[in-house]
């Protein structure tokens, strides 16, 4: 029998040459994890000052070195908070109008993205350059003509006239008219050969896809709206209607400033933000390289 | 099954037209290729045929049935893409199962047809996969399962075995003759790519800049081009075009001239003696020979150069110098001949062509 030899069938690989512990790359890497070790520190540090300044007393508070971690914690800050102060409205509040406007922003501005990307319809392109036009406006600038439309419609005061002025704003109509963009026109023509309609092409085929792009959409909304100030401000003067900033902001006076307390309530207010992002992380992160990466 | 009938069918975007004037039928159960380079509009009338793009002028007809303003999912059309279109969300299960779920079928229904197509189609193994999961094969025979469960009247295929590679494509296109022998539906298919039309037509339509061309059966078409598009179009290696003058029985190129036969010669009697023609000799009517060969009948020999030698395996490609011009010709794959070398074209006229100055075949 003639033995043969097919280096290319041989299941044998040779290992990779051996590299030195520390390499250019392993030094360009560990260059990298400094970097960022340092910026995230950074970032860190205000935030731990704000968690470790509402466990302390105040008696301890304008200790000087100050300490970083309070000889004896305490969490009178967060009992006073939640004993004195309406801090539950506020935070239902914060919820009623951040959960409502990033659920119907999501829905709206889906559709509304659909619609832009992908279907034929006249004035279109004169359409979207108002949504362009619009972004570029600053919300100051529209706050007082804003105001005046709620208070006419007889909204101050009420969730409507919270939620409302939230809905309007058009970055999320251009994010998901590019997410949409960029699926291949091929599926919904698939779609629509196989029976659906313009809403079920929508709903079953469009939004699974964009999943991504709507977790972002929906965490950006929510982070806005629950760290939003300005129209809450104006817009629910009754104290039973304000939301958790402007529920913050009322605890400090002209005259007194009670850091304890309201690093409390900067902590109880980050904490919904944090976890909808620790829930929601691993889309946040695929959705915002998307465009980055998508064919 | 159906027949679909295309009447004066036209399709323009503002002033451009993509499709011009097609008159056309596709006949039940028949295999009908479209076939034209890129922007030809072949994959507009395919659309147009499925409801995606709108029809400007004209009707279709779906079986007797106008279907200009019908909905796409309501034409009973099925069509395969080029890139599948398979929902990445969705298994392979849920993608073929989806036409009869939008149709409001049973779900004991579904299921049972689903298991039956994908058994058709060797699916049986991978229903709970998603696409991302599959080959590109896999992914076509998915899509094609997805067309076939709605038991359609008409397939419409816009290249779909332009993504696979060269090996799985002739395979594919086995099997998508198998699955149109056992089905018998009528089909329309849109490719670039003549060999696919050449083997899977019963029909051929080439198209070029949204015009139909030529119609008929693929080697009618092509030993019996309608213009030089269609000559130059169907062949490889392309047929060779000769430019020249009729002068009585003999065409007189470019530093050469070649007398004609009895068919070519009935051909130009189409036109007056000193008109501008082309001759067209395809390259496997062209034999190299080393040596003087003296001419009988339909051949004719004129004496060349070889400029160029490219050896494919089956064959070898050769182009030599008569004159002022270039000729190709394919010939045995071992043929001894290098460029430089002097040899013999023998041309056979017995499927030559002669074209107007209009690019019309003169004996159409």
């Amino acid at each position: 029998m003639v033995e043969t030899h097919f280096p290319e069938l041989d299941a044998t690989v040779p290992p990779p040459p051996r590299r030195g512990i520390l390499s250019t790359a392993s030094l360009y890497k560990l260059a990298i994890y400094i970097i960022l070790i340092v910026a995230a520190f950074i970032a860190m540090v205000p935030f731990g000052y704000v968690v470790s300044t509402s466990l302390k007393s105040t008696m301890s508070l304008f200790a000087y070195p100050p300490d970083w971690l309070p000889d004896e914690p305490t969490l009178d800050n967060y009992r006073n908070l939640i004993d004195r102060y309406p801090f539950w409205r506020w935070l239902m509040n914060s919820a009623i109008v951040a959960g409502s406007v990033t659920l119907i922003k999501l829905v709206v501005d889906s559709m509304a993205g659909y619609a832009f990307a992908k279907m034929r319809f006249p004035g279109k392109e004169p359409l979207f350059l108002l949504v362009l036009i619009s972004l570029m406006v600053p919300f100051a600038a529209l706050l007082i003509p804003t105001f005046i439309i709620v208070r006419e419609l007889g909204l101050l005061n009420t969730y409507w006239g919270l939620i409302l002025p939230g809905l309007a704003s058009p970055i999320g109509i251009f994010m998901m008219r590019q997410f949409i963009e960029s699926l291949p026109s091929d599926l919904e023509n698939a779609a629509r050969l196989d029976g659906c309609s313009e809403f079920q092409i929508y709903r079953r085929v469009i939004l699974p896809l964009i999943k991504p792009g709507l977790v972002v959409l929906g965490v950006f909304t929510f982070m806005t709206q629950w760290t939003s100030y300005l129209w809450p401000l104006v817009a629910a003067t009754k104290p039973q209607m304000a939301t958790l900033t402007v529920g913050a902001r009322s605890l400090t006076s002209d005259f007194t400033q009670d850091w304890g307390l309201n690093s409390a309530a900067a902590v109880l207010s980050m904490l919904p933000m944090i976890l909808v992002f620790i829930f929601l992380q691993r889309y946040f992160i695929a959705g915002s390289i998307a465009g980055a990466l998508k064919e | 099954m159906a027949q679909v009938e295309f009447i004066q069918v036209g399709k323009s975007y503002g002033e451009t037209g993509a499709v011009h004037n097609v008159n056309l039928t596709v006949d039940d159960s028949e295999f009908l290729v479209l076939l034209g380079p890129s922007g030809c509009g072949k994959s507009t009338l395919l659309k147009m045929v499925a409801g995606l793009e709108d029809v400007t002028a004209g009707e279709i007809r779906i079986d007797g049935r106008v279907v200009n303003y019908v909905k796409p999912g309501d034409r009973n059309v099925a069509m395969v893409f080029q890139n599948y279109a398979l929902y990445p969300h969705m298994t392979v299960q849920e993608n073929i199962g989806f036409p009869l779920k939008m149709t409001k079928v049973p779900k004991d229904q579904i299921r049972e047809r689903v298991t039956r197509t994908a058994a058709i189609l060797g699916l049986d193994g991978l229903l709970d996969r998603r696409p991302e999961q599959l080959s590109g094969g896999q992914r076509q025979r998915v899509a094609l399962a997805r067309s076939i469960i709605r038991e359609p009247a008409v397939f419409l295929m816009d290249e779909p075995l332009s993504n696979l590679d060269a090996q799985l494509r002739v395979q594919t296109r086995e099997e998508l003759l198998k699955l149109h022998e056992r089905l018998q539906t009528t089909t329309i298919y849109v490719t670039h790519d003549q060999i696919e039309a050449m083997t899977m037509g019963h029909r051929i339509v080439v198209m070029r800049s949204g015009v139909v061309q030529q119609v008929g059966r693929p080697q009618d078409v092509y030993d019996n081009p309608a213009n030089t598009f269609v000559a130059a179009f169907l062949g490889s290696p392309r047929i060779n075009l000769q430019t020249g003058k009729l002068d009585g029985a003999t065409f007189g190129g470019d530093g050469f001239v070649v007398p004609l036969n009895s068919k070519l010669a009935g051909a130009a009697s189409a036109v007056t003696a000193g008109s501008d023609v082309a001759l067209g000799v395809r390259p496997e009517d062209i034999e190299v020979r080393v040596g003087a060969v003296e001419a009988s009948g339909d051949k004719i020999a004129l004496d060349g150069v070889v400029s160029l030698v490219e050896p494919v395996g089956s064959d070898l490609y050769v182009r030599a110098q008569t004159g002022n011009v270039d000729w190709m010709a394919r010939t045995e794959a071992r043929l001894p001949v290098e460029p430089g070398q002097a040899v013999t074209l023998v041309l056979n006229l017995e499927h030559a062509h002669l074209f107007g100055e209009d690019g019309r075949n003169l004996a159409s």
